[in-house]
């Protein structure tokens, strides 16, 4: 008993089985029980509160813009800078080479998805912890919180990649139909951030240190991944390491999507599409077991 | 389909004290706390000493329709149950089976977001406690009209006042329309004429046919609102039957307990109450008073130490915990002798005009007037009656007055 002293409720889980209507009986019966296996993950009760989850979203997009006196130019103010400096100190100083390609787009292109993930990352870690009232309070399926808070960045995304089409517009670079394949590779980045989130939010709950962690893992994360150089500087017989990183798969078919140059890096994205995999099914079950001390510790 | 609306067998809960208070901080308290557990090898008697139940195998049925009160003091796991049964908690022993759609109240406006308008809000915690977005469309009509804000309702709620910021998530919740509804001291939130309504809101839910578990301190609404109790005392169910019968229990336990907020000073003297009785005109102990009574307080008690120039305090305590009025000897003027060992006092009040309601006397006693407190005990409950001087429109106390009239009176033609 004194050994795990890291986790100090011992619990079971509620389970919330037979809430749909059937013809039968019309009403809900909710049964409360302790746990019912490692694998339980209950994702149907998340369906279910799929209406919380679009309010919960609706609400992070108007408070974002709300609160800020440039309210959505942030949104733009933010990438475009991070490009400009970019572009600046590696692309003119340091001469940082960019596969053929103007280095300010080729910059863009992974300040774009990296904004995000950044983004969505930061909130979805603590998201936890900014919504201890709820938690405390109200009885509703924990992964509604950090799900809520990866997409409403989106919005973000989305804002900024009309100042990313029209600084392509002005370098002449036409698209193709593989412009498509940003869809996949936006939902690939939420799902990473998801993922992660879904092991930093419940240790936050727990240790408020994540909030200082968190600023210096996405740095860090930054400098390894190919935003303000390519990937091609990195040693061949290096790359599988390197593609552990899931954003340098993300990052690289953001550049063939849009620059439709090369190949898909098959190795790399499936590298990281199998780390993604990893990360959230493992974080699902992490998530889900911790879930049920959330209300007694936050 | 049964008739039970919620089963529960053998319900726990156990916390681990010592977590409770470290759980917050950083990653170096748990390194701290391994390394200390490293030198204190095998303290085997640590964890147990630290582990408590909260709750432990509580085990009831409650019908369709019944509203049940759940009583006790603080701590005594009540707060708890609502946890588990509401499900934002889970048990460490036992289950629970819930027929019905549930609403839980365990506060009023969580959720609330200050830069998002009335409206917006009524949409966000309608959301929260479990209604889609069609039903709070379709009730948001009637919402806004039960809040009395209509014209605010597009203004962000960090510019309410307290007021219309209950008024407002209470006519969501009010809307909420549950077959079971879970309420924890909800009620003891807001000003009196909002508790009135919200007690109203309840009565118009059980006219429904909803199932209502009610958690109080406040033994009078639980009192005209509930026919059967379920009493907690340190996390285990002690009584669970009749109303009056489990107030009984409650208030004779809680008798002459310390006020919450007493603190015994090291090497102060010890008075303890030993008895509080409330007397009538006729000279019979009673806990019913006619409005205008005079009640004589005979308190009895022991010193274990002399206690120079006590001063002996009798406050009249409503049941929304408004403090009414203030007996003091001190004040009063009279200079009572050191006291030793066992004793009475006893004082008459003037003539009683409190308006109808529930009220607990509290016996403060301090030593030289007004410095230090020796004792501070809750002592006997009664309620006051009277057919219209009701707390909700009254205030406190009623008193009569002298009225006069000037200026022009319409003179009265006579048709005859």
């Amino acid at each position: 008993m004194t050994a795990d002293a890291g986790i100090s409720m011992k619990q079971g889980t509620v389970s919330a089985a037979a809430e749909a209507p059937n013809a039968d009986s019309p009403v809900p019966i909710a049964e409360i029980r302790p746990s019912r296996g490692l694998l339980d993950l209950e994702l149907d009760a998340v369906w279910r509160y799929r209406g919380l989850l679009g309010v919960l979203i609706g609400r992070d997009i108007k408070v974002l813009y709300r609160q800020a006196a440039l309210g959505a130019a942030w949104a733009i103010i933010q990438p475009v800078f991070a490009v400009a400096i970019f572009t600046i100190v590696f692309g003119n100083f340091a001469r940082m080479p960019s596969d053929g390609i103007p280095y300010p787009v080729f910059a863009f292109a992974a300040v774009l998805p990296w904004t995000y993930f950044a983004e969505s990352l930061r909130r979805a870690g603590t998201s936890l912890v900014t919504e201890a009232e709820l938690v405390r309070k109200v009885y509703f399926p924990r992964l509604v919180i950090p799900l809520a808070a990866v997409t409403a960045p989106l919005v973000d995304l989305l804002l900024a990649s009309v100042v990313f089409f029209a600084l392509l517009f002005w370098y002449d670079i036409g698209l193709t139909w593989r412009i498509f394949g940003l869809i996949p590779l936006v939902l690939v980045t939420g799902l990473l951030s998801l993922a992660v989130a879904l092991w930093l939010a419940p240790i936050n709950v727990r240790f408020r240190d994540i909030k200082h962690t968190l600023p210096f893992l996405i740095q860090v994360w930054m400098y390894a991944s190919p935003i303000i150089y390519p990937l091609s500087l990195i040693p061949l017989e290096w790359r599988w390491l390197y593609s552990l990183n899931p954003m340098v798969g993300v990052i690289e078919g953001f550049r063939w999507a849009v620059f439709a140059k090369g190949n898909v890096n098959l190795m790399a994205m499936g590298v990281s599409g199998a780390v993604i995999l990893l990360l959230i099914v493992g974080g699902l079950i992490f998530f889900k077991r911790m879930e049920r001390s959330f209300a007694d510790l936050i | 389909m049964s008739d039970i609306a919620i089963h529960a067998s053998g319900l726990g809960k156990l916390y681990q004290r010592g977590s409770r208070s470290s759980q917050h901080d950083s990653f170096r308290d748990l390194l701290k706390d391994a390394a200390a557990r490293l030198i204190r090898v095998k303290d085997q008697g640590h964890a147990a000493k630290h582990a408590f139940w909260a709750l432990q195998d509580a085990s009831f049925d409650i019908a369709r329709g019944e509203n049940v009160g759940i009583i006790g003091l603080n701590g005594a796991g009540k707060s708890t149950l609502l946890k588990i049964l509401s499900r934002i908690t889970t048990p460490t022993t036992g289950s629970a089976r819930i027929v019905g759609r549930m609403g839980a109240l365990l506060e009023v406006g969580t959720g609330f977001h200050q830069e998002l308008t009335g409206r917006e809000n009524i949409f966000l915690y309608g959301s929260i406690l479990g209604m889609s977005r069609g039903e709070v469309s379709r009730k948001f009509d009637a919402i806004v009209e039960f809040s009395e804000i209509a014209n605010f309702i597009d203004t962000p709620v960090k510019r309410y006042s307290s007021g219309m910021y209950v008024r407002l998530a209470f006519a969501v919740a009010a809307h909420l329309d549950p077959d079971i509804l879970l309420l924890d001291e909800v009620l003891a939130v807001g000003d009196f004429t909002f508790q009135r309504k919200c007690l109203a809101f309840a009565r118009q839910l059980e006219q429904k046919g909803a199932t209502i578990l009610f958690v109080s301190h406040n033994m009078f609404s639980i009192k005209s609102m509930c026919e059967r109790v379920i009493y907690l005392r340190r996390g285990q169910v002690v009584f669970d039957g009749a109303t009056d019968e489990g107030l009984k229990l409650y208030e004779n336990d809680n008798r002459l307990a310390n006020a919450p907020w007493f603190h015994q000073e090291a090497g102060s003297p010890r008075v303890e109450i030993t008895d509080v009785e409330l007397i009538g005109d006729d000279g019979e102990r009673k806990s019913l008073f006619d409005f205008g009574e005079r009640m004589t307080v005979r308190v009895g008690y022991n010193a274990s130490q002399s206690v120079e120039a006590p001063n002996f305090l009798i406050s009249i305590v409503r049941s929304d915990d408004v403090l009414c009025c203030n007996f003091s000897s001190a004040a009063d003027g009279i200079v009572l002798p050191k006291i030793e060992g066992q004793g009475q006092i006893e004082m008459q009040m003037p003539a009683l005009k409190l308006v109808a309601d529930m009220y607990t006397v509290l016996i403060v006693v301090r030593e030289r007037s007004f410095s230090r407190i020796v004792c501070a005990q809750t002592g006997a409950t009664f309620h006051m009656r009277h057919p219209v001087f009701e707390a909700n429109a009254f205030g406190v106390f009623h008193e009569s007055g002298e009225w006069r009239l000037t200026g022009a009176v319409p003179t009265e033609r006579s048709e005859a």
